[in-house]
This record gives C-alpha cells, sequence and structure tokens, in this order.
C-alpha cells in the first residue's frame, strides 16, 4: 500500500491533535511540531497499558514493506477496538511522526477511510479524552 | 545512749510508715478520683476513604512543568485546581551538584518505566489515574491505578527495619486533626525517583512526607520531598483529587512491556 508519507505540516494545523501520553514525554519520541500521514492495512492492535498501538502494513516510496507502529492511550483512553477497526481494513492515519531517522512512528493519530471520510469514534480520534 | 539511739531510729521509721500510708491514702484517692471522672473521647478520623479521581479533571496532567514549575503564567491552573497568582513562586527543585550532573546525562530511553518499573511518590500520587484509599485501624492503603501499586501506611507506631527498603519505600503516619500525616523513608535508588520528565534521580535519602485533607467533596494533598543525595532543601507541590465517577473500582494496570518499550525506538539517544 502506498505512503502518502512525510508531508510535514506547521504546528498550528495539529495542535488540537494533543497526545494523551502521560506515561512519558510524548516530545521525546515524537515532533510535536509536525504531521505526517501514512496509508496501509491494519495488522494488529495492543490494547494495553501503559499506551496501546495500532500497526498498519504499508510500503514506502521505494516501494519496500514497511510497518507503522502508532502509538495511542492506554487502556482506559483507548477508544479503538478490533471490532471497530477489524484487521484487514485499510485506512490513513493523520499524526505527529517520530523523531529517530527512518523509523516509521505516529502518535496522536486520526483515522480515516483512505478517500478521507472520518472512521471510528471520535471522528476517527480513537481515544476518549480524559474525564 | 544506745537506747535513746535506738528509740529515735523507731520513731523515725514509725514516721516514714505513716508518711508512706498518708502518701498511699492520697495517692489512691486520687487515682480513684482520676477514675471516676469519664475517658476523652478520641478525635474523630478524617474520612478519606474513597476512590478519587487524580486525571485532568482533577489537577494538569503530569509533565515537564507540572507539578514542578519554574514559572507559571498568572491564571494558569495549578495542581491544586486553583489559578496561579501573579507572584508565583517556583517550586522546582534547587539540585545539588550531584543532582544537576545527574540530570545533564540523563538520556530518556534510560527511564526503567520503559520496563515497566513504576514510578515512585513524588511522581506517583500525581500521575493522572485514579487512587483509592481505604482506612483501616491500624493503617491506611493507597491503591493506586497507575502500575498497580500498593502503598500501605503504618498507624500502629511501628518503624521500619533494614530490611524495608523497596521501591515504595516504608510508610508510617498519624491522623493530625483533619488530616492524615504520613512519612516515607526507606526507598531505593531510581534513577528518575524524583521525576522522569526532566531526569531527576532519588535516593536511599529520599524522604516524602504527605499530608491529605477533605475540602468539602476534594481531597487535598501536600507532597513535600527531601533527599540530601539530589536536593539542596525540600520540595513541595500541593494538589487535588476529585471523587472518581460513582461506582467506579480501579482497574488493572497489567503494564506490557512490549507496549512500555515500543516507543523507545523513536527516541534519538543522546549517546550512542
Amino acid at each position: 500500500m502506498k505512503v502518502f508519507a512525510a508531508s510535514l505540516v506547521a504546528a498550528g494545523l495539529v495542535a488540537a491533535a494533543a497526545p494523551l501520553l502521560a506515561h512519558h514525554s510524548a516530545a521525546a519520541a515524537y515532533d510535536e511540531t509536525k504531521k505526517v500521514e501514512a496509508q496501509g492495512t491494519v495488522t494488529r492492535l495492543l490494547v494495553k497499558n501503559p499506551h496501546s498501538w495500532i500497526f498498519l502494513e504499508s510500503t514506502d516510496d521505494k516501494g519496500q514493506k514497511i510497518e507503522w507502529q502508532i502509538e495511542m492511550g492506554g487502556v482506559t483512553s483507548m477508544a479503538w477496538t478490533k471490532e471497530a477497526l477489524p484487521i484487514g481494513t485499510v485506512v490513513k492515519a493523520v499524526g505527529h511522526p517520530s523523531r529517530a531517522p527512518g523509523s516509521h512512528g505516529m502518535t496522536a493519530a486520526i483515522f480515516s477511510k483512505p478517500d478521507g471520510t472520518p472512521l471510528g469514534p471520535r471522528g476517527g480520534r480513537g481515544e476518549y479524552v480524559p474525564r | 545512749m544506745t537506747a535513746a539511739i535506738s528509740r529515735f531510729s523507731g520513731l523515725r521509721r514509725a514516721a516514714i510508715v505513716a508518711g508512706a500510708l498518708i502518701v498511699m491514702a492520697i495517692g489512691g484517692h486520687a487515682v480513684r478520683v482520676l477514675k471516676a471522672q469519664p475517658e476523652a473521647a478520641p478525635p474523630p478520623i478524617p474520612d478519606l476513604a474513597g476512590v478519587w479521581d487524580g486525571g485532568r479533571r482533577s489537577h494538569p496532567t503530569n509533565s515537564a512543568t507540572s507539578p514542578w514549575a519554574k514559572t507559571m503564567a498568572e491564571g494558569a491552573t495549578l495542581p491544586d485546581g486553583t489559578p496561579a497568582g501573579k507572584n508565583y513562586v517556583s517550586n522546582f527543585p534547587e539540585l545539588n551538584e550531584r543532582g544537576l550532573a545527574f540530570q545533564k546525562i540523563f538520556d530518556e530511553p534510560l527511564s526503567p518505566k520503559y520496563d515497566c518499573q513504576p514510578s515512585t511518590p513524588p511522581a506517583l500520587p500525581y500521575d493522572p489515574f485514579p487512587v483509592e484509599i481505604v482506612q483501616w485501624p491500624d493503617r491506611v492503603l493507597f491503591r493506586y491505578e497507575k502500575d498497580d501499586q500498593l502503598r500501605t501506611v503504618w498507624l500502629d507506631g511501628r518503624q521500619p527495619t533494614a530490611r524495608d527498603y523497596g521501591v515504595q519505600g516504608f510508610s508510617v503516619g498519624r491522623y493530625e486533626g483533619n488530616a492524615l500525616v504520613m512519612e516515607t523513608t526507606n526507598y531505593v535508588f531510581d534513577i528518575t525517583g524524583f521525576d522522569d520528565y526532566n531526569g531527576i534521580p532519588s535516593s536511599q535519602q529520599k524522604k516524602v512526607r504527605e499530608r491529605y485533607w477533605r475540602e468539602g467533596e476534594q481531597l487535598k494533598a501536600t507532597v513535600t520531598v527531601e533527599d540530601p543525595m539530589f536536593l539542596r532543601k525540600p520540595t513541595s507541590y500541593t494538589m487535588r483529587y476529585l471523587p472518581a465517577p460513582k461506582g467506579y473500582k480501579l482497574k488493572a494496570f497489567d503494564c506490557d512491556p512490549e507496549a512500555a518499550r515500543l516507543s523507545v525506538q523513536f527516541i534519538t539517544p543522546r549517546y550512542k
């Protein structure tokens, strides 16, 4: 699946999607001033503490297979379930990119169908805002 | 002469015995009087029991500037839920040379939380998760949803022994007026034991004093930390909890090592 990767945009556009990563400083792992877009097939959901993860199988712009690892909130704030986001679903995710060069991580992701139609709970946000 | 001395000694003994009898009689009467008075009722124990919400609606989420902040904009929400005043005073720890050196070399991937090691006070009470307080006659239990941690605060006067070192230390406490006052010592060295956002460790010399009291529906807490190994002087924050939703039961945190460590690959380490 083709990646629409590395469309880095200014910080203000993503301010509303601040991550809920109380377990660690998200800024250490992700660049919260940028955002990245990826498209891929859901291969796995890891709904765990301290943070949940969604994995997408995708390809880079050279056609090489890659895996996007998308960090979400912990169990309490994670709204996605395997029923809401079945394995095999093709999705587009937009969020903050990971910092390490060559890595394919993302956080504070908003999910949609490939055509941009919002997907799942909270307009694709996928996480509950804490009480 | 000898007979006179003997007589005198006899009189003296008689006087002493008589005196002792009088003292015993008076004393006995006093004891009877004291016993006759009703015993003073023990002061009421403040009711702190319940499940308390430490999440975002109670106080700002923990970060590099909460609960420890050098500056706060006027009107910004403080850990106790009140707005910061114009003359906010920094509570950021004043590190000694050793603390500064540790902070300088701290590298985020070193943090043991990425291996599910639990956080400890002063960070643990401020983590944005519920806590349940259970009050028994001889102890108070703090059950934290975060990291499934249990802290036992002994009220029966016991003191830690040389075997009582642990991640959560050893806590003793008492009720003072409307508050639970507790002190925790006997911590083990913890590389992020003071704060995991600013890379400040804590040592076996860490001492955490906490005070919990009710203000209406709120539970307030002041957490004060001293650790001469790394801090020049004690520092503290005051925070609040709000009641958790009715019927809320703590969930198992069950930290997953894979989920905890995955993001480390995205951090650019300071050292190769």
